[in-house]
């Protein structure tokens, strides 16, 4: 079995990769270990509203509801409000993941490429150190498949860029262990992605709350993995929906676990090789969202390997065009907003609730940055300590 | 005899993958719907126990 390129994986960066390479002509093979696209849901299923400018998906059959901003709660409650253009970047809708992924595949599907379901990659082939291609095992049959251009689009246990000698290993520090609900019987009449932070609810992350409706919502939260005991992520939700009265009536129609990468992006290109998604680590550190990043560093590999394949070069140096790309479109990004994380990190409970009691009444839309920052010290002056750092990072990220 | 090894009890197991791509010895494969991890290559750190979301691993002793 020869084809140009084999992806391993059929989330969406591997799909909109595939879809994108076969655009231009090449030959594509996606490997997919489960047994349906889509399924497990391991996601918050909130994202930016983005995805309208970038013509990816057809249809709405994947949208669960539109929202109109964000609500972080603080740890004693206070609630900062963003509308949907502050907000936008994570919650402008709110998606049928399973829906979504499927869609993304099918479209893959009709640009020419082909799906192996319950196939697992257990091996990439490598002749004097060159890669040519996975070996796979279907069921009880183990195979090889000959390939120009391995993808790993395996996602957070990435191993495909391990078996290539990229060092994908997450420190605990980096990781967000999450545990995720669909609850119905419930209320959520606003159409607001809520947040809520503090370090007895969720220490190195939040719990979510994305209404799919007006009587259910995707519920989950997010824990650092550092910062984890055997089975936290899992009690300390449940712990949450018992205490919050428009949660509490609520039965689960679904419940799963899941991990996200914190972390830097990894290197994500070898001779033959590349890495898109969550196993290039194309996260954002602070919000744990990589849709948009799938969609959009997905296009650019696609391409890259578009070209690769009409010149028949697949050299590291070529398939940089991928890595200089995405590093371009949202690299810089994750870099700074990684940095901001570890900031966000030292912040106890009594400075969450400062910044939010600072920050309740702001109308951002209105608000410059300097006007922000006034704001932000003029009720509580013992933030302007703990704020300079991230002030720093931010200045610079502007020249 | 040593320190206790990592073992997964494949019915609490929700075949997340957060275990994997924290394991320093890379020791855990998914096989089917749950995680496995390889005795021999487990150094007993116990990170994938405690980042266990759902607490399905624990120390075995061997």
């Amino acid at each position: 079995m020869k084809y140009d390129v084999v992806i391993v994986g059929s989330g969406p960066a591997g799909s909109v990769t595939a879809r994108f390479a076969a655009e231009s002509g090449v030959k594509v093979l996606i490997v997919e270990r489960r047994k349906e696209v889509g399924v497990p849901v391991l996601c918050g299923e909130g994202i930016s509203r983005k995805i309208d400018e970038w013509n990816v998906i057809e249809g709405t059959r994947w949208i669960a509801s539109n929202m109109d901003g964000a609500r972080i709660y603080s740890p004693d409650g206070t609630m900062v409000k963003l509308g949907a253009e502050m907000a936008g970047n994570e919650t402008g809708y709110v998606i049928y993941r399973d829906i979504f992924d499927q869609e993304l595949a099918r479209q893959a599907i009709k640009a020419g490429v082909k799906i192996m379901m319950n196939t697992n990659a257990t091996g990439l082939i490598k002749e004097k150190d060159r890669i040519k291609g996975v070996r796979v095992k279907q069921f009880d049959d183990e195979f090889e498949i000959e390939a120009d251009i391995v993808v790993g689009a395996d996602g957070v246990e990435s191993k495909i860029g391990k078996w290539a000698g990229i060092n994908t290993t997450l420190k605990p520090k980096d990781l967000e262990t999450c545990a995720q609900y669909t609850l119905s019987n419930i209320e959520c009449n606003d159409a607001y992605c809520d947040f809520y932070l503090g370090k007895e609810i969720a220490p190195g992350g939040y719990v979510w709350v994305f209404p799919k409706g007006k009587d259910v919502a995707n519920v989950g939260i997010g824990i650092l993995a550092s910062l984890s005991e055997s089975g936290m992520a899992k009690k300390l939700l449940d712990k949450f929906i018992e205490n919050n009265s428009n949660l509490k009536s609520g039965e689960p129609i679904r419940f799963l676990a899941g991990s996200v990468p914190v972390s830097n992006p990894v290197e994500t290109v070898r001779d033959n090789l590349l890495l898109v998604g969550d196993a290039a680590r194309h996260v954002d550190p602070i919000t744990g969202g990589g849709l948009t990043h799938c969609l959009e560093g997905g296009k650019i590999a696609g391409e890259t390997i578009g070209d690769a394949v009409d010149r028949q070069q697949f050299d590291q140096e070529t398939l940089s065009q991928y890595e200089i790309g995405w590093k371009e479109a949202f690299g810089r990004k994750i870099k700074r907003n990684y940095m901001v994380k570890e900031l966000l990190l030292d912040f106890d409970d009594k400075t969450l609730n400062m910044l939010a009691d600072s920050l309740k009444d702001v109308k951002f839309e209105e608000v410059s940055t300097l006007g922000l920052v006034k704001a932000l010290v003029f009720k509580h002056p013992t933030l302007l300590m703990k704020l300079k750092p991230l002030m720093k990072i931010s200045s610079e990220a502007k020249e | 005899m040593g320190k206790p090894k990592a073992n997964v009890d494949g019915k609490k197991c929700l075949a997340c993958g957060g275990c994997i791509s924290v394991c320093p010895q890379d020791a855990i494969l998914m096989i089917g719907s749950y995680a496995n991890i390889e005795k021999d290559k487990c150094n007993s750190c116990a990170i994938c126990i405690r980042m266990c979301p759902v607490g399905a691993i624990a120390g075995e002793d061997n």
